[in-house]
């Protein structure tokens, strides 16, 4: 599909396009480097070194601490067993969730609820629901793609987005970009880059046959994407949701917990780190459950008739 | 000069080398004015420089900019008390243009002035500055699948905006342009 022609003549109208544009680069060029000459050769802020020692000596003591652990309680033997077990789990979920599966994702801070939200996908139809109210206390926000077809909640109302053939391919928002983008958090790939960088791993079996794997793993494994927000860094957890503290520093280790059931799926991964927490419960994976389209949607030519589109 | 100096010095001109031009046009559409622009530049740059040593690799030092870029500007929004009035800087003196370009150009800065900020923002980081969705949540401190459904929005409003102020559809794209004088 060609992109719109509104996309093209907002490419065109891009402000590098205007006559000028290369002289504003050039004069802002010496703008900065006399604002730098009299700056002068400042030394750049340093973060505290105390403290990302004591974040170093304290990754390290985890590190130590869950080794002794695991040797002294599984020894060596155990250890490799408990690697294999917990590879084969990881490859085994990875099976299930690619056909359907449900995640809900939750997140607290100081013991407080943080963020939460629920991903259910079937094949290629997806349901992504923010469990919260946003910051404002509006009713969170939610996303469906049925059938190819985008719907998302304005104003409390289900609207149609449309068909995929109206999405522009490589924007980022085509129902399969959506798709795959959630599909590498639930599927195998994230799975196994956060088990195939845990060390210092131990197991224990629980009551009801299920065992959890325990360990440290590097933060920059579990929150990838990097950002910045007012000169701190951002990494985001799977599913979305922003790593504050020492899950924004790639270096941390974590102390995370893989929950597996007695069928060899994994049902749960838990990281903890200062006063946050940030789990992921799996359910459902390789049962059908169908995600169905809203009944009383308005497509969006309507809305448009509503005047709403812009609002 | 500390050892580290000349080291430092080529980052920093390699970074600007690289990104100055971004950050030059993002805040160029950004600020309330020129001169607010040409200041919000300077002060990314200059944290740039004071903090080279910190800065990310590659595309995320690109990002880390436009974050800091939004975040200079914002300050001077809030320390004057300025209000960026886009619609009046998109209708400014341009260079002079075909009068079919200048049409398209209306009718595009019409449609953008009918988004809501938060709309035209998310729009205009991924259509004119090239961010990807991920890339824009970073810059806005939001969910990835937040950026991603307010650039799905706002590219539907604007593309619905844009059509009826010129009377054209994506299926239709010889129809006239006379709408865009019924609503200028």
């Amino acid at each position: 599909m060609s992109t719109p022609e509104s996309f093209e003549a907002l490419r065109r109208a891009n402000p590098r396009n205007e006559a000028g544009f290369a002289e504003a680069v050039d004069a802002a060029a010496g703008f900065v480097r006399t604002e730098i000459a009299t700056a002068g050769d400042v030394a750049p802020p340093r973060r505290s070194r105390r403290r990302l020692l004591g974040l170093s000596a304290a990754a390290a003591a985890l590190v130590v601490a869950a080794a002794v652990i695991a040797y002294s309680t599984i020894g060596s033997t155990g250890v490799q067993s408990a690697s294999a077990a917990f590879e084969q789990a990881t490859t085994l979920t990875a099976a299930s969730a690619e056909r359907s599966g449900t995640a809900v994702v939750r997140m607290t801070h100081d013991g407080k609820p943080w963020t939460g939200s629920t991903i259910r996908w079937n094949g290629d139809d997806i349901a992504v629901k923010s469990d919260m109210p946003d910051r404002n206390g509006r009713p969170g926000s939610a996303l469906l793609v049925v059938d190819g077809v985008v719907y998302g909640v304005e104003d409390g109302r289900w609207l149609e987005m449309g068909s995929p053939k109206n999405i522009d391919p490589d924007s980022g928002t085509t129902p399969g970009e959506t798709l795959a983008a959630v599909r590498e958090d639930v599927g195998g790939a994230t799975l196994r880059r956060i088990t195939g960088g845990m060390t210092g791993l131990t197991s224990r079996p629980l009551a009801d046959g299920f065992t959890v794997y325990s360990g440290a793993v590097p933060a920059r494994l579990i929150a990838r994407e990097t950002g910045f927000k007012e000169r701190q860094a951002i990494r985001v957890l799977p599913f979305g949701s922003v790593a504050h503290g020492e899950a924004a520093n790639p270096a941390a280790l974590l102390e995370t917990a893989v929950t597996v059931g007695s069928d060899g799926i994994v049902r749960e991964l838990a990281v903890e780190w200062g006063t946050w927490t940030y789990a992921v419960a799996y359910s459902k994976l390789g049962e059908a459950q169908p995600v169905r389209a809203p009944k009383n949607a308005v497509p969006m030519s309507e809305w448009r008739k509503l005047g709403r589109l812009t609002r | 000069m500390s050892q580290r100096e000349p080291e430092r010095r080529r980052r920093f001109d390699a970074l600007f080398e690289s990104y100055s031009s971004d950050i030059v046009a993002y805040c160029g559409w950004r600020a309330a004015s020129t001169s607010d622009a040409q200041d919000a530049v300077a002060e990314v740059f200059l944290t740039a420089w004071r903090r080279v040593d910190e800065l990310p690799e590659g595309d995320a030092a690109r990002v880390w900019l436009y974050a800091t870029a939004r975040r200079v500007i914002a300050n001077q929004r809030r320390s004057n008390r300025r209000r960026a009035a886009l619609q009046e800087r998109l209708s400014r003196e341009a260079a002079p243009v075909s009068q079919e370009t200048a049409l398209e150009l209306d009718a595009v800065h019409q449609a953008l002035a009918r988004l809501g900020a938060r709309d035209r923002e998310v729009l205009l980081l991924a259509e004119w500055e090239g961010l990807s969705p991920a890339q824009i949540a970073s810059v806005l401190g939001c969910l990835t699948v937040t950026a991603r459904g307010r650039l799905h929005r706002a590219r539907r409003r604007f593309r619905a905006s844009f059509e009826e102020l010129t009377g054209r559809q994506h299926t239709t794209p010889d129809v006239s342009r006379r709408r865009i004088h019924e609503h200028a």
